[in-house]
């Protein structure tokens, strides 16, 4: 950390300082394995889609179809993209407005350290242990028409038979149902570990105030657990940009392709059909817009959760 | 301003019983200090005042009514933490009145009562900073401002002051005394420090193991303690207690000596002694002597007296000022 007195001396100073004082060397040894990685994971492969997705290539041989901007062009106006854009869009929504009051709700029921509340922290954090296809093959079944648990509730109500996830006005909701299902746990735990570091001094100070319950929870607990409310949003929106493995088992995007998200496209559109150069494009695309959001986010949000 | 009166208060956590059985009366207007070493109960017994916790059994009185299953905010007292507990998402002003708001006070005496406030404990300035922005001093001056705003009959303070450094602490000691006068209500106070409680006390109340050893006033206690426990926690550095075979008497199971009643000569005494470690602290000066076959005893002398470690004193202790307790360490017949 450079303190203001470090700014103060003089650049000659400064430099002998940060010379002998270990930093450098610390530099110098631990820097080069990160960037060295970054450099080979991270950006040669971004730098390498990027140059695919000027190009009409099926992933064989060398690309030499070279097409501009072609595939963008295709990308933004196929409409399925815009379905699989709004489809994330609506994700990112449920996700700030059902799932995170929803894990809020239940931590705040739970949060404090008992037995029974651990117990029923596991069986909240669950879904979110579970892998993603297991996740959506277990909902297949709840959803089928002929044998699910809905299929049932369908039935009890006299409705005849429902498949849910084929039904295009319906499969989407299906699927937000899952996913609200599968991360809400993982909101939880941030927020209970936040609530648990609210010091009850404070809580028990705003009862003598006169707070009831829900005025605590609104004034002096909600308010002291921001910091990791932002967060949490922050990783709903940027989950929500990256949606695929539950979507894959339960509809594989369809029906009629309305229920894709934006990696499912990319995964349909690009890798099954051997449009690797498209496929580039929709990941080019959906990089920039995670990276907008994200920076955007930090801008706004996170500043001010920490001043 | 109300009296406060405990009638055979228990209390139980699972199985552990911290406080056994327990009355206490606090006068009305009184200061009254509760002290008591460490685990003894204190906090619990304010938090059953405070109506934070329930008594398992007996009632809480307060300004002479029932308020055992009362809610915290409707028994008209408020509570200083130790960890001054202000909101650190809200401004100073908006920690102070926050009470206010929730009782929906109209603004405009919002206003005037943090304003008052502000003004009572030197906060003016500081009203629109978050409590990170303060020092501990200033944050604990808002803690009692929000105290103070809601007007209680009964404060409530669970030691209060412990985070300060010590000139910070003098200062605070004195400032609460003011306040107590100005303010005119019943204090209740919690403390760990000696000094704490025996200048801002008019009733302190020693506790042990759940216990009220003894109530009274500050000197009190220390002229006439009525325990062994109570002897040996007033007053600093603490009185010496010794068995009765030391001064002779075999009736007697401990004997009780402060070090400022012992008189020390180089050439003939009681208690012939040998100093093994001398403390010059200025105005005094503080000796630990060894008496040879009665144990150790702390003397206290003028600060102008010079001695060194290993030197031979004689002491005598003051026959008037001995305290004497029984086996079950009560305190026996004065000597005459
Ligand atoms: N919520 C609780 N559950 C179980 N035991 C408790 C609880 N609160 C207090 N105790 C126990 O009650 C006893 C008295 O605690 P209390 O906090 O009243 O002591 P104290 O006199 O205030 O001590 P200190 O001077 O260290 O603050 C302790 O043994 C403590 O462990
Ligand atoms: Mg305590």
């Amino acid at each position: 950390m450079t303190t203001a007195a470090d700014r103060r001396m003089p650049a000659s100073v400064r430099m002998r300082r940060a010379l002998t004082n270990g930093r450098v060397t610390a530099v110098l040894i631990m820097l080069p394995p990160a960037l060295i990685l970054f450099t080979f994971f991270v950006m040669l492969p971004l730098g390498e889609s990027a140059w695919f997705s000027f190009f009409n290539w099926n992933g064989y041989g060398a690309p030499s179809n070279f097409v501009g901007l072609e595939n963008y062009d295709r990308i933004l106006n196929h409409s399925v993209f815009h379905i699989a854009v709004g489809n994330t869009v609506k994700i990112v929504v449920i996700s700030l407005i059902v799932q995170m009051p929803l894990a809020m709700l239940l931590a705040l029921l739970i949060y404090k350290k008992t037995p029974t509340n651990a117990v029923f922290r596991l069986i909240f954090f669950l879904p979110y242990i579970l892998a993603e296809v297991a996740a959506g093959l277990i909902w297949s079944f709840v959803f089928d028409g002929n044998y699910g648990v809905t299929a049932s509730i369908a039935g009890g109500l006299g409705m005849g038979n429902v498949f849910i996830l084929s039904d295009p006005d319906w499969a989407f909701a299906a699927i937000m149902t899952v996913i609200v299902w599968k991360y809400f746990g993982f909101h939880m735990m941030i927020y209970i570990a936040a609530l648990q570091s609210v010091p009850q001094d404070q809580i028990e100070a705003a009862r003598i105030e006169g707070a009831r319950r829900l005025q605590v929870i609104r004034y002096v607990q909600i308010p002291a657990i921001k910091p990791a409310i932002v967060v949490s949003a922050f990783f709903a929106i940027i989950g929500a940009l990256q949606v695929f493995d539950v979507i894959i088992p339960l509809t594989n995007g369809g029906p009629s392709n309305q229920t894709h998200t934006i990696v499912t496209y990319l995964y349909t559109f690009g890798l099954t059909r051997l449009n690797i150069g498209f496929g580039s494009a929709v990941g080019v695309i959906l990089f920039v817009g995670a990276v907008t959001v994200a920076l955007f986010y930090q801008r706004i949000f996170m500043k001010r959760a920490q001043g | 301003m109300a009296e406060v009166r405990l009638e055979s208060i228990s209390k139980s956590f699972g199985g552990l019983t911290v406080l056994p059985d327990l009355d206490l009366t606090v006068p009305e207007g009184s200061f009254t200090v509760l002290v008591g070493p460490s685990g003894c109960g204190k906090s619990t017994l304010l938090r059953i005042i405070s109506g934070l916790e329930m008594p398992t059994a007996g009632t809480v009185r307060i300004g002479g009514q029932d308020v055992t299953f009362d809610e915290p905010s409707k028994r008209g007292i408020s509570m200083v933490f130790q960890s001054y507990a202000l909101y650190p998402h809200m401004t100073v002003a908006q920690n102070i009145d926050f009470g206010l708001r929730l009782a929906k006070v109209p603004a405009a005496e919002r206003q005037t009562r943090v304003a008052e406030a502000a003004r009572i404990l030197a906060l003016t300035d500081y009203l629109d900073r978050k409590p990170s922005q303060l020092s501990g001093g200033q944050r604990q001056r808002v803690a009692i401002g929000r105290s103070i705003v809601r007007q209680p009959k009964v404060f409530l303070f669970d030691e209060p002051l412990s985070n300060l450094d010590a000139a910070l602490r003098t200062q605070m000691r004195v400032e609460l005394a003011q306040l107590h006068q100005s303010l005119d209500a019943t204090m209740i106070y919690v403390t760990h420090d000696q000094v704490e409680a025996m200048t801002l006390a008019d009733q302190i109340v020693v506790m042990n193991a759940g216990r009220i050893e003894q109530v009274g006033a500050p000197m009190d206690l220390y002229d006439r303690p009525q325990t062994a426990f109570v002897a040996g926690f007033i007053g600093s550095p603490k009185m010496n207690l010794l068995p009765g075979t030391a001064i002779g008497r075999d009736d007697v199971a401990t004997m009780g000596i402060r070090p400022e009643h012992i008189a020390v000569s180089d050439d003939t005494g009681y208690w012939p002694a040998t100093a093994q470690v001398v403390e010059t602290l200025g105005a005094d000066t503080v000796v630990h002597a060894h008496v040879a076959g009665t144990g150790d005893v702390t003397v206290r002398l003028p600060g102008d007296r010079r001695l060194r470690a290993g030197e031979t004193l004689f002491l005598t202790p003051e026959r008037r000022h001995l305290h004497l307790f029984d086996a079950d360490g009560h305190r026996m017949q004065d000597p005459a």
